[in-house]
């Protein structure tokens, strides 16, 4: 027997069940969902394929390594696939999900903590994901929106958009970056407070996020 | 209970930040419960920070990435799928990579006769619960397309495990293995399916990640198969038939 003959991809295996690529291309990200709900592997596939780049990009810039950075990407995948099952769509998207999965793993990663699963299910922020569907203009679409925050968080003031990004990506408390900052606890919370508003209010302006009803 | 609404509006940003006060969470939740107006500002701060992870720019994972998360996400039952029913003989590692075996023979050897009774009542230690640190289970009920079984390991395997699932009707059976320790310079583990009353068919040589994980794919159900075992063998290539006592096995009938 040829070594090929012994051990396959996974490609060929998981084909075994579920829609072809192009169906899963085809669908959206709620459709997508429906897909994992039913347990179709490809559909998993395909959720890498969208956001993968992305949610390694968020890994990395979190525990600054590769290595750890794929760990964590796996296992956010696999939360998605073992947990798609409380997922609704009505509450968020399935990338604002997968992402807050991959940075909670990164933070856990980090600094060993592990609290953050009940806020993941509670809350799946709900910016307008431009995956949604089969759509040409995708990649154009990302990285008109990615410039778009990019150019918001700049907007802020610094001491206000460091307060969220070290919360964020560093995985700090408030006290912490109270500590760090050397500022009073209350400033910290204000500053975070304020920077998120900001934020929503600027990408609201240009119809990134929708209000609640 | 929180009386100052700034308190509170403070509290829920660092909530949705996660970087509250040890048992803040509980309170900002038991709180949005109650109060429309924080849920509101809830629902347009969550927005806020999900946009955060969205301004990283994107960067190429390694292409083994999506092999080993599909491969993981395959061994491992999903509650809505068609051909699973069972739970997982064991969670999925943190890192489990495909492995490419190199080519081998399956020619018999003298020596299988050895260690293959040992094999068998391997299997029969599961019926009087475990012995001699070897643990075997199988968690599948019959008649379903997926079958899931489980190694164990002993001696200087023990703690060592593998979790088994034969895609029964599609030719493949993927081995998800646990805990190995790595094996010594010049030498290789060797996968084996062993008939009943039969002799042992190599199924692959691997070594396993620096975790200790490892995913093989073998090309055909277990069929025929009673059980799966796992020696140390002489590298690259493995032996044609077992040379020692398998520290890893289990039934898969």
């Amino acid at each position: 027997m040829a070594a090929d003959q012994l051990i396959r991809r996974p490609s060929q295996y998981v084909q075994i069940r579920g829609m072809n690529a192009r169906d899963l291309r085809d669908l959206s990200d709620g459709g997508l969902a429906a897909a994992l709900g039913r347990g179709e592997v490809d559909a998993l596939g395909e959720l890498y394929d969208r956001y993968g780049s992305l949610a390694f990009a968020v890994a990395l810039r979190v525990v600054g390594d590769a290595g750890r950075a794929e760990d964590v990407v796996q296992e956010a995948f696999l939360k998605v696939w073992r947990s798609v099952g409380t997922f609704d769509a009505q509450r968020g998207s399935l990338r604002g999900w997968l992402l807050a999965c991959v940075r909670n793993r990164a933070i856990d990663s980090l600094r060993g903590r592990g609290a953050h699963e009940q806020a993941e299910v509670e809350l799946q922020p709900e910016v307008e994901a431009s995956g949604s569907g089969f759509d040409p203009w995708r990649e154009v679409s990302r990285s008109l929106e990615r410039a778009a925050i990019q150019e918001a968080l700049a907007s802020l003031p610094a001491e206000q958009r460091q307060a969220i990004e070290l919360a964020y990506y560093g995985g700090y408390s408030y006290s912490e970056i109270a500590e760090m900052s050397r500022v009073p606890l209350s400033t910290v919370k204000g500053r975070a407070r304020l920077a998120l508003e900001k934020l929503h209010s600027y990408l609201a302006g240009r119809g990134l996020v929708t209000d609640v009803v | 209970m929180w009386s100052d609404h700034q308190v509170v509006e403070d509290a829920v940003a660092a909530y949705l930040l996660g970087a509250g006060e040890p048992g803040e969470a509980d309170m900002v939740r038991a709180h949005l419960a109650g109060c429309a107006s924080c849920r509101e500002l809830a629902g347009r701060l969550s927005r806020a920070v999900g946009a955060l992870p969205l301004a990283v720019e994107e960067v190429a994972p390694p292409g083994r990435l999506r092999e080993r998360i599909l491969a993981a996400a395959a061994a491992e039952p999903h509650s809505g799928a068609r051909s699973s029913s069972a739970a997982p003989a064991s969670r999925p590692p943190a890192n489990a990579p495909i492995h490419l075996p190199k080519r081998r023979s399956f020619a018999s050897g003298r020596r299988y006769e050895r260690w293959l009774p040992a094999a068998a009542a391997a299997a029969a230690l599961l019926v009087v619960g475990g012995a001699a640190g070897i643990g075997i289970s199988r968690a599948t009920a019959p008649g379903v397309a997926a079958a899931h079984y489980a190694l164990s390991g002993s001696g200087s395997l023990r703690g060592a495990s593998a979790a088994v699932v034969d895609f029964r009707g599609t030719g493949t059976t993927l081995v998800e293995f646990r805990g190995l320790p790595s094996v010594p310079a010049g030498k290789v583990y060797e996968l084996w399916l062993i008939p009943s009353g039969g002799k042992p068919v190599a199924a692959g040589v691997f070594a396993p990640d620096g975790d200790g994980s490892k995913v093989l794919v073998v090309p055909r159900d277990l069929t025929g198969v009673a059980v799966m075992a796992v020696t140390v063998e002489q590298g690259p290539g493995g032996a044609a038939q077992p040379t020692q006592q398998p520290e890893l096995s289990g039934s898969v009938t």
